[in-house]
């Protein structure tokens, strides 16, 4: 018998009906061991092998002159793009009170944690002697966008992890007065929570500054990556539109991974009870809207490039839509728009395994498009220099395994000490919401005429 | 089940990870000027630079206030339990 077994836990005359929630924390077994096990080796393979090229140099990479920028800043580009899942979608969810977030929002906070993390330590692999980039703390620019960067991600990246644990503190107080190990790591991080009247007046003010602080600050972020790109006069760059493109592209990206995640866990954790059809339906419709907006997107990008006719633009754009990398250009169509479009479009398709196979797409799509955007650009400059080449070498492939490595140990680590899914927003769910938003649809409703009024209207009827 | 009696340790852990907190936050800000200082100092091009450097100081301070008010807020909170529905309680 497992220890949440034994503990029968009620509350408010209600049964705790809510301990698969608690299972990952209370119940981890074996599978939690194997799995951290296994991606520990992969994260020290790759460790190692960053080792070596710090020693060796960015000689063991595929990148050259002119294409200085390969797979890690692409990859740096498309990890902070899937932060935006989280902590953007959960506070729009939470801002707008749709309802049906609660056993969404902490999925989506995680991800956005634990990919800003990864994504933010990309350009350290990019940097030849990394130990240089201590020099921005005594001599950075700040007129160069690569350290706004650095500003606005270490701002988001300390708000998102603000936002995930504050609404976290009821759940680990319950996990703490369940008995859970470490105690005394749940003592602390409940700061002495006791759900008093007083306690959740706190939490909800804090959440609420939270929510309307971190909007703002994630629409910044990726804006700021595309400043990197769009501040220089590189053709394919140098694009007023680029800060919403990316930022579209972002979030776009975020809500597939996100539905991919949620799709994994739910069947992992047998959270079917509380991961419905209906949840998966609305986001898909999300997912859907952010396809079309996308290729419109696209569409004027490359139709101003085009009638433009300017011959570096051109470079590029042929480069992209006939010449080598026409695979990667057309597939990222395909991916980011007409399977997705397809798919989702229609209510036979829009199953969960649908849904699964065009957030698949779409996530595919969009690290094709910041390849589509990095490589071209630097392989045909502006300057007289002939057409560079980019072949990324096993070391890039390696790292690139290692930051999915580390995206899925963030969820393994997280999983085995708290609860995947809101258990409070749940019961809180449970006994305010249906009269909350009974009450809410009732104000959207015409006024009812008065007493007087209607009797006069029932008789000239 | 019963309630968990906070060893007093935890509450000094707890201050320190504030203070920690306050002293991060006021480090990057320090950081911050030092670099507005320098862009300054180099003649950097000025205007959006600063502008988009600067709005990142009240972000960090706001984050550490807010993780401040909850810590406060949830210590002076503690004196009268009621009924909460995620507290699960004997019986």
């Amino acid at each position: 018998m497992t220890r949440a077994d034994d503990i029968e836990v009620t509350g408010a005359g209600l049964e705790f009906e809510d301990r698969d929630l608690l299972r990952s924390v209370e119940d981890s077994g074996v599978g939690f061991r194997v799995a951290s096990t296994l991606l520990g080796l992969v994260l020290l393979t790759v460790w190692v092998i960053f080792g070596r090229q710090i020693l060796l140099g960015l000689g063991v990479t595929g990148l050259n002159q002119p294409v200085t920028w390969g797979f890690y800043i692409v990859n740096f580009v498309f990890f902070i793009g899937i932060s935006h899942a989280g902590t953007l979608i959960s506070a729009i969810l939470r801002l707008s009170q749709a309802e049906w977030r609660r056993p969404i929002t902490r999925m989506a906070e995680v991800i956005t944690v634990v990919v800003l993390a990864i994504g933010a330590f990309h350009p350290m692999l990019d940097l030849g002697r990394p130990e240089r980039a201590l020099n921005i703390f005594t001599a950075g620019r700040l007129q160069s966008p690569l350290l706004w960067d650095v500003s606005s991600i270490s701002a988001y990246f300390m708000a998102s992890t603000v936002y995930l644990y504050i609404p976290m503190i009821p759940d680990i107080a319950l996990l703490r007065d369940r008995g859970a190990r470490p105690r005394w790591l749940y003592a602390f991080m409940a700061w002495g929570w006791q759900g008093t009247t007083r306690q959740q007046v706190v939490i909800e003010r804090a959440v609420s500054i939270l929510m309307i602080l971190v909007i703002p600050i994630a629409v910044s972020v990726h804006t700021v990556i595309s400043y990197i790109f769009a501040m220089t006069l590189q053709p394919g760059w140098h694009s007023t539109i680029f800060g919403p493109y990316f930022v579209v592209g972002a979030i776009f990206s975020g809500i597939a991974a996100l539905m991919m995640v949620m799709i994994v866990l739910r069947r992992i954790f047998h959270l079917e009870r509380y991961l419905k059809q209906v949840h998966f339906d609305y986001l898909s419709r999300l997912l859907l809207i952010m396809s079309l907006l996308w290729f419109y997107f696209t569409f004027s990008e490359y139709l101003t490039a085009f009638f433009g006719n300017e011959p570096a633009e051109m470079r590029v754009f042929f480069y992209k839509v006939t010449g080598p990398y026409a695979p990667f250009f057309w597939s990222m169509v395909a991916a980011n728009f007409l399977v997705p479009v397809v798919i989702l479009s229609f209510r036979r398709t829009r199953t969960i395994p649908g849904i699964f196979i065009a957030s698949a797409c779409i996530v595919v799509g969009m690290w094709l498009e910041r390849l589509n955007i990095v490589v071209p650009s630097l392989a045909n400059p502006r300057l007289p220099l002939p057409t560079g080449y980019y072949i990324p070498s096993l070391v890039e492939w390696v790292m690139f395994a290692g930051g999915i490595a580390t995206f899925i140990l963030g969820f393994v680590i997280f999983a085995r000490f708290f609860p995947l899914i809101s258990v409070w927003e749940i019961q809180e769910g449970r006994r305010l919401s249906i009269a909350e938003t009974t009450e809410r649809l009732e104000g959207y409703l015409p006024d009812s005429l008065p007493s007087s009024a209607a009797q006069t209207a029932a008789e000239e009827s | 089940m019963e309630r968990y009696e906070e060893p007093k340790w935890i509450f000094g852990l707890q201050v320190a990870s504030v203070a920690m907190m306050w002293v991060f936050v006021l480090s990057i800000s320090a950081w911050i000027l030092h670099l507005l200082r320098l862009s300054h100092r180099l003649h950097d091009v000025p205007s959006a630079s600063v502008g988009i450097s600067i709005v990142a100081i009240p972000v960090f301070l706001m984050g550490a206030a807010v993780l401040t008010y909850v810590f406060v807020g949830l210590r002076r909170g503690r004196e009268a339990p009621v009924e909460m529905s995620i507290e699960p309680e004997e019986g």
